[in-house]
């Protein structure tokens, strides 16, 4: 299992646009990914699930891959989040 | 008239079943949204209503998932099990829920055609934005015979959005 954090420092937080794009960024993985947030957890493929988590900027996301391609999956989601939340 | 037609005629012209327009507009196609998030279907299959009138109804009857603090989209889980996305013009997430009005909150259980927010439309273009409202499933990719309805003005009354769920 790989894990990482992230602090949001996009002003408007998770909204739909980020979180389609992190779902479109960590559907191609076969590992099982999720997120954590202080208001949840949710799965990293589940556009629903991201949105209710309603995190906003300044809050720790703690993501944890698990399963074939983890390796490559979290050095890439790593990367898209810095780049993108 | 024909057996069919006096049956038809008795039971009313069979209306397609599905996911009516949440707001009175023209019902264009996802893949006219001036917005890639949306025309590229990134958060899911759908339409996009160009609104007349502020109000917003439930597409369906459905549980609401979450409405966004900044009251600008809503988010439904229908009986069948279809995740709606409603958002209400585009990039409106930045005007801070200022012309927003939520009528239900997380959790409610809603009717088709009970409404669910207002938006100021004229607010919204004056802050220079488009008041294009997509309506997209989520799990588009799950629905075994997706369909949509567009090219026309809608009310409540219509159906947008066929899933075969």
């Amino acid at each position: 299992m790989k894990e990482f954090k992230h602090v949001i420092s996009d002003p408007l937080g998770m909204h739909a646009r980020p979180a389609g794009m992190l779902v479109k960024a960590a559907a191609p993985f076969a590992s099982k990914i999720t997120v954590t947030a202080p208001t949840g957890t949710a799965d990293a493929k589940r556009l629903m699930a991201l949105m209710r988590l309603a995190a906003k900027q300044g809050m720790e996301l703690t993501v944890t891959v698990e399963g074939a391609d983890e390796e490559k999956a979290a050095a890439e989601l790593e990367a898209f989040l810095t780049a993108n939340l | 008239m024909t057996t069919m037609g006096f049956f038809k005629n008795l039971f009313g012209k069979k209306a397609p079943v599905g996911l009516h327009a949440p707001m009175a507009g023209k019902a264009v196609a996802i893949t006219e949204v001036p917005d890639p998030t949306f025309a590229e279907k990134m958060l899911g299959d759908g339409i996009a209503i160009e609104p007349t009138d502020g109000k917003v109804y439930a597409p369906c009857d459905a549980t609401v998932d979450m409405v966004f603090d900044t009251r600008h989209a809503v988010s439904l889980t229908s009986a069948k099990g279809e995740e709606i996305l409603i958002h209400v013009g585009l990039e409106t997430v930045g005007l801070n829920g200022a012309p927003f009005t939520a009528h239900v909150a997380a959790g409610d259980e809603v009717k088709q055609g009970q409404l669910l927010l207002e938006a100021d439309l004229d607010a919204i273009r004056a802050a220079g934005l488009n008041t294009i409202t997509p309506m997209v499933v989520c799990n588009s990719d799950d629905c075994p015979d997706f369909k949509t309805f567009t090219g026309k003005d809608v009310t409540t009354d219509d159906v947008v959005i066929s899933t075969g769920k």
